[in-house]
C-alpha cells in the first residue's frame, strides 16, 4: 500500500482506505440498519393497531360510566371503563404507598449502613433475585398467602392485589434508588459529617435532597411498571364492574379488563379492550415522559 | 456551646458541654480582606484572643490492622498555623482526619491515643462526637457546597445541620461570609446556588460554611489543589487572616505553600513524625537529614 | 547538623536543577583559582619589580569581574526559577558571598600592582622588608587555596583553621609597619617603605577574605553564621 511520496496527494492517498474495505463497511451498516428496521417494524405495528382499534372506543362515556355486563344485548350499552381506570389507579397508589417507602428505606440502608457488610451484599443478592421473578408468581405468593388461607379476611380484594403489586415493585425500587444515592458524592457526606451533623440529618437533610430527582424518576418507572402488570392481579383482585373505592372489596383494572373483554364474542366488547389498551398506553407513556423530564433536571444523572 | 444559649434541637446533644466553662462570648469581629483584587485596612483584631491549641499523644490510626499513623507526639499552638508535609502515602491526611475524629467514619477504620483540644481528650467516650466537629472544623480538597442549597442556604447549613443556635441566622451568615473574604462578591446573590461560583469562590464558601458554626480549630486538607494561582493566593491571604480567631491546621503537598502560611511545619514519613518546628527552621536548615531531603526535593 | 547530607552526592531529585547549583559552585571555586593565579603574579611582580607582569594583573582583573557578574546572574536566575531551601538555599546564600570575596581579592591584587610603578623602576630596597611582604603573599595565597579546599570539601575544620594562619599574616603586618617607621631617613627607602604597609595592607585584606569564605564554609555546613574568632582586632595596624 505504501507509495513513495513524490506529491502531497500520493502521501493522503497511502492513507485512503482500499475499494474492498469500503464495500466492506457498507455492508455492514447495511446490515445493522436493516436489523434497526426489523426492530421498529413490530413497535410500530403495535402503535397503529392501538391507535386504529383504539382510538374508535374513545368518547366522552367511554372514561365516565362503568362497564356493565350487558355483552348479548344490542340494546343495552356495554358501558365504559371508568372502573377499570379508577381501579389501576387506587390500586397501583396503595401499592406504591407500600412499596416506596419501604424500598427507599432499604437502599438507604444499604448505601449508608450497610455498605460492603455481608448483610448487607446478601440483601443486594435477594433483591436481584426479586428482580428477575415472573410477576405472577407474586400474585400466587399472595393468592396463597391470603387468599386461600383468608388470613386476613376472606376472598380477593384490592388490597391484595396491591400488595402483590407491591412485592413487585419492591426491588425495582430498592435497586434505582441505590444506584442513585450511591451516586451522591461522598464528598457531601464527608463535609455534613464535618460540620457536625449526626449521621441520620446527612442522609435526610443532604443525601436525599440531593438524590430526589432521581430517585423520583426511578420510583415513576416502578409505578409504570406495576400500572401495565396483569398476572399478579389475576388471582387477588378478581375484577369487577362498579366503580368501588373501598380496599377490601373486589375491584377492578385495565389489564383485568383487557384480559376479560378481548375473549368476547362481541365485537363491541372487543373495540373496548383495544380502547382500553390504549389508554393504559396512554397513561404509563405519561408516566415515562414525567420521569425523563424530572431526571433532566436532576444534577446527577 | 452555644452563644446565645439556646437549648440544642436534636436528641443526641447531650446535656455537658465539651468545653468546660466557655469564654465569653466573643462578639465576631468582622474583618474581611477586601474582595478580588487589593486588601482593604481591617479594623483591629478582638481584644480577648480565643486561645484554642491541640495536642496529640501517641496517636496511632489504623484501616483494619494497617498501621498508617504510627505513635505521633505532635502540638499545635493556639493562634498559630502549623503545615504538615510528606509524601504521598506518609499519612497527613489520615492524621488529620483523627483529629475531628472523621478517620472513625470510613468503616475498618480505628485511632488510638489521645487527641486534645485545650484539655480534654475528645476521644474520650463521654465526649459528643458531633460537639467535637463542631469545635474542629475541616476544608476539603475539593470545594464541595451543598447543590441544592443556595449560598446562603449553604452557610446556614452547619448551624442547621449541627443543631447550634440559630438565633439572628442572617447575622451569622453575613459574619461568616465576611470571615472568608466573600462577602462583597456574593452579597447581592445570596440565593443563587452555591455551585454557581467559581472554583476559588466555592472553596471560600466552604470555608464560610465551617466559620459559621464558630469553631476553635480550622483543619485543611490540601484546601488548594484543585485551585487556580491566583484563587489560592486569596485563600492563602485568608488562611493569614483567620489564624488570629482560629488555631489552623494545613496539610499540603505543596512546599512552597507551606512555606508561605505556616507559622510552623511537621514533616511526616511512613506514618512517624520526623521533625517538626518553626517553618524558617524546617527551610533553611532542617535537624533531621530525612527533612533536608524531602524539601530539597531529593525524594518524593 | 546535616555535615553528612550536605558533602553527600546529590539525590535522585532534581537533576537539573542539581546541576545547575553543582555548576554555580564549580564556577564560583574556578574563580579562586583565577585569583590564586593573580596572586602568584602579584608575588613574582613584587620580588622582581615587575611593572610589566603588574599591568598585566590590573589587566586580568576585568576575569575576574566577569566571572562575579556571571555567578551573581545565575544565583538570581536559579533562586527565581527553582526555589531552593534547606542546605541548597545555604550554598547558594554562600555562593553569592564568596564571589564577592573573591571579587574583592582580585581587587586587592590590583592595588598591589597599581602600587609598584609608583616605586619607581629602580626602587631601593630594603631586602628584610622586601622578603616579610613577600612571606605575607605566599602565606596569603596559602590561605586562599584552603579556603578553596575547606568550601570543596565543606570541611569546617580546615575552614576555621584560616584563622590561624590570619593571625601569621597579622603579625607579619604589624612587623613590617614597625621596621618601615624604623627604616631610616633616606627619602626614596623612606616612600619605598611606605608603600611596601600600603601593599602589606593589602595581603592582610586578603587573608580577611580568605577567612570570611570560611566563614561561609562554615555557614553551609552547619547553619549558623558565626564569625571567626576575631582575628583582626589583634592589635590592629
Amino acid at each position: 500500500m505504501s507509495t513513495p511520496a513524490a506529491t502531497p496527494n500520493s502521501v493522503l492517498a497511502a492513507f485512503a482506505p482500499s475499494a474492498a474495505r469500503r464495500r466492506r463497511d457498507r455492508a455492514a451498516r447495511t446490515v445493522i440498519a436493516g436489523f434497526t428496521l426489523l426492530a421498529l417494524v413490530p413497535l410500530v405495528l403495535i402503535v397503529y393497531y392501538l391507535l386504529e382499534k383504539g382510538l374508535g372506543s374513545w368518547s366522552g362515556s367511554f372514561f365516565t360510566t362503568d362497564p356493565t355486563g350487558a355483552s348479548f344485548f344490542k340494546s343495552v350499552s356495554i358501558g365504559g371503563i371508568r372502573s377499570a381506570i379508577l381501579g389501576t389507579i387506587e390500586l397501583v397508589a396503595i401499592a406504591s404507598a407500600i412499596a416506596i417507602p419501604i424500598g427507599v428505606g432499604v437502599a438507604i440502608w444499604l448505601v449508608e449502613y450497610g455498605r460492603k457488610s455481608l448483610f448487607a451484599n446478601v440483601t443486594r443478592f435477594f433483591v436481584d433475585v426479586l428482580t428477575g421473578v415472573p410477576s405472577i408468581v407474586f400474585g400466587l405468593f399472595i393468592y396463597i398467602t391470603l387468599v386461600i388461607t383468608g388470613l386476613l379476611g376472606r376472598g380477593l380484594a384490592g388490597y391484595k392485589g396491591s400488595l402483590a403489586l407491591a412485592l413487585l415493585m419492591l426491588p425495582v425500587v430498592i435497586r434505582s434508588s441505590e444506584v442513585i444515592l450511591a451516586l451522591v458524592p461522598n464528598s457531601l457526606r464527608e463535609s455534613a459529617l464535618a460540620l457536625g451533623a449526626p449521621r441520620w440529618k446527612v442522609i435526610f437533610r443532604i443525601v436525599l435532597p440531593t438524590a430526589l430527582p432521581g430517585m423520583v424518576t426511578g420510583v415513576l418507572l416502578a409505578i409504570a411498571r406495576a400500572a401495565g402488570e396483569t398476572a399478579p392481579l389475576l388471582f387477588t383482585v378478581g375484577g369487577a364492574e362498579k366503580t368501588t373505592f373501598s380496599p377490601g372489596a373486589q375491584m377492578n383494572a385495565l389489564p383485568l379488563q383487557i384480559y376479560n373483554d378481548i375473549l368476547s364474542p362481541t365485537t363491541s366488547v372487543i373495540n373496548r379492550a383495544w380502547g382500553a389498551a390504549l389508554t393504559l398506553v396512554v397513561m404509563i407513556l405519561l408516566l415515562n415522559l414525567l420521569a425523563r423530564l424530572i431526571s433532566r433536571r436532576s444534577r446527577l444523572a | 456551646m452555644t452563644s446565645d444559649g439556646s437549648t440544642p434541637q436534636t436528641a443526641d446533644m447531650p446535656s455537658d458541654e465539651l468545653l468546660e466553662p466557655q469564654p465569653a462570648p466573643v462578639r465576631l469581629q468582622t474583618p474581611g480582606p477586601g474582595a478580588a483584587g487589593a486588601r482593604t485596612p481591617r479594623p483591629a483584631p478582638p481584644a480577648t484572643k480565643r486561645a484554642h491549641s491541640v495536642r496529640l499523644e501517641e496517636l496511632r490510626a489504623f484501616y483494619g490492622s494497617a498501621e498508617q499513623v504510627k505513635g505521633v507526639d505532635l502540638d499545635f499552638h493556639a493562634n498559630e498555623v502549623t503545615a504538615i508535609i510528606g509524601p504521598s502515602g506518609c499519612g497527613k491526611s489520615t492524621l488529620l482526619r483523627c483529629i475531628n475524629r472523621m478517620h472513625e467514619e470510613i468503616p475498618g477504620a480505628h485511632a488510638e491515643g489521645r487527641v486534645l483540644l485545650d484539655d480534654a481528650n475528645i476521644y474520650d467516650s463521654s465526649i459528643d462526637i458531633v460537639a467535637v466537629r463542631r469545635a474542629i472544623g475541616m476544608i476539603f480538597q475539593k470545594p464541595n457546597p451543598f447543590p441544592t442549597m443556595s449560598i446562603f442556604d449553604n452557610v446556614a447549613a452547619g448551624l442547621r445541620l449541627s443543631g447550634t443556635g440559630r438565633g439572628d441566622l442572617h447575622g451569622k451568615v453575613e459574619s461568616a461570609l465576611r470571615g472568608a473574604g466573600i462577602w462583597d462578591e456574593v452579597k447581592d446573590r445570596l440565593g443563587q446556588a452555591g455551585i454557581g461560583l467559581s472554583g476559588g469562590q466555592q472553596q471560600r464558601l466552604c470555608i464560610a460554611r465551617s466559620l459559621a458554626v464558630n469553631p476553635e480549630v480550622l483543619l485543611m486538607d490540601e484546601p488548594c489543589s484543585a485551585l487556580d494561582p491566583i484563587a489560592t493566593l486569596k485563600i492563602e491571604e485568608l488562611i493569614d487572616d483567620l489564624k488570629q480567631r482560629v488555631t489552623i491546621v494545613i496539610v499540603t503537598h505543596n512546599m512552597q505553600q507551606a512555606a508561605r502560611v505556616a507559622d510552623r511545619t511537621a514533616f511526616m514519613l511512613s506514618g512517624d513524625l520526623v521533625e517538626v518546628g518553626p517553618t524558617q527552621q524546617i527551610f533553611t536548615n532542617p535537624a533531621d537529614h530525612r527533612t533536608e531531603e524531602y524539601v530539597t526535593g531529593k525524594f518524593g | 547538623m546535616s555535615l553528612a547530607s550536605s558533602a553527600s552526592p546529590r539525590g535522585a531529585g532534581r537533576p537539573h536543577f542539581q546541576e545547575e547549583l553543582a555548576g554555580l559552585e564549580h564556577s564560583t571555586l574556578d574563580g579562586i583559582d583565577l585569583v590564586l593565579e593573580q596572586i602568584d603574579r602579584t608575588v613574582e611582580a613584587l620580588r622582581h619589580q615587575d611593572v610589566e607582569l603588574s599591568s598585566l594583573v590590573i589587566g586580568d582583573d576585568d576575569r575576574i569581574d566577569g566571572r562575579y557578574l556571571e555567578v551573581h546572574q545565575g544565583i538570581l536566575s536559579l533562586l527565581a526559577r527553582q526555589a531552593p531551601v534547606a542546605g541548597d538555599l545555604r550554598l547558594v546564600a554562600a555562593l553569592l558571598h564568596t564571589i564577592k570575596h573573591i571579587e574583592r581579592i582580585g581587587d586587592q591584587c590590583v592595588n598591589i600592582c597599581k602600587l609598584l610603578p609608583l616605586c619607581g623602576n629602580e626602587p631601593p630596597t630594603v631586602p628584610d622588608v622586601l622578603e616579610l611582604v613577600l612571606r605575607m603573599g605566599t602565606l596569603a595565597r596559602s590561605e586562599v587555596a584552603q579556603s578553596k579546599l575547606a568550601f570543596a570539601n565543606r570541611d569546617a575544620t580546615l575552614a576555621e583553621d584560616l584563622v590561624r594562619q590570619d593571625r601569621e599574616i597579622n603579625t607579619l603586618q604589624r612587623d613590617i609597619f614597625r621596621r618601615a617607621i624604623e627604616i631610616g631617613e633616606d627619602p626614596d627607602i623612606r616612600e619605598w617603605a611606605m608603600t611596601m604597609t600600603l601593599v602589606a595592607r593589602c595581603f592582610e585584606r586578603i587573608g580577611d577574605n580568605a577567612v570570611d569564605i570560611g566563614e561561609q564554609t562554615a555557614f553551609v555546613v552547619t547553619g549558623l553564621f558565626r564569625e571567626f574568632s576575631d582575628s583582626r582586632t589583634d592589635g590592629a595596624a
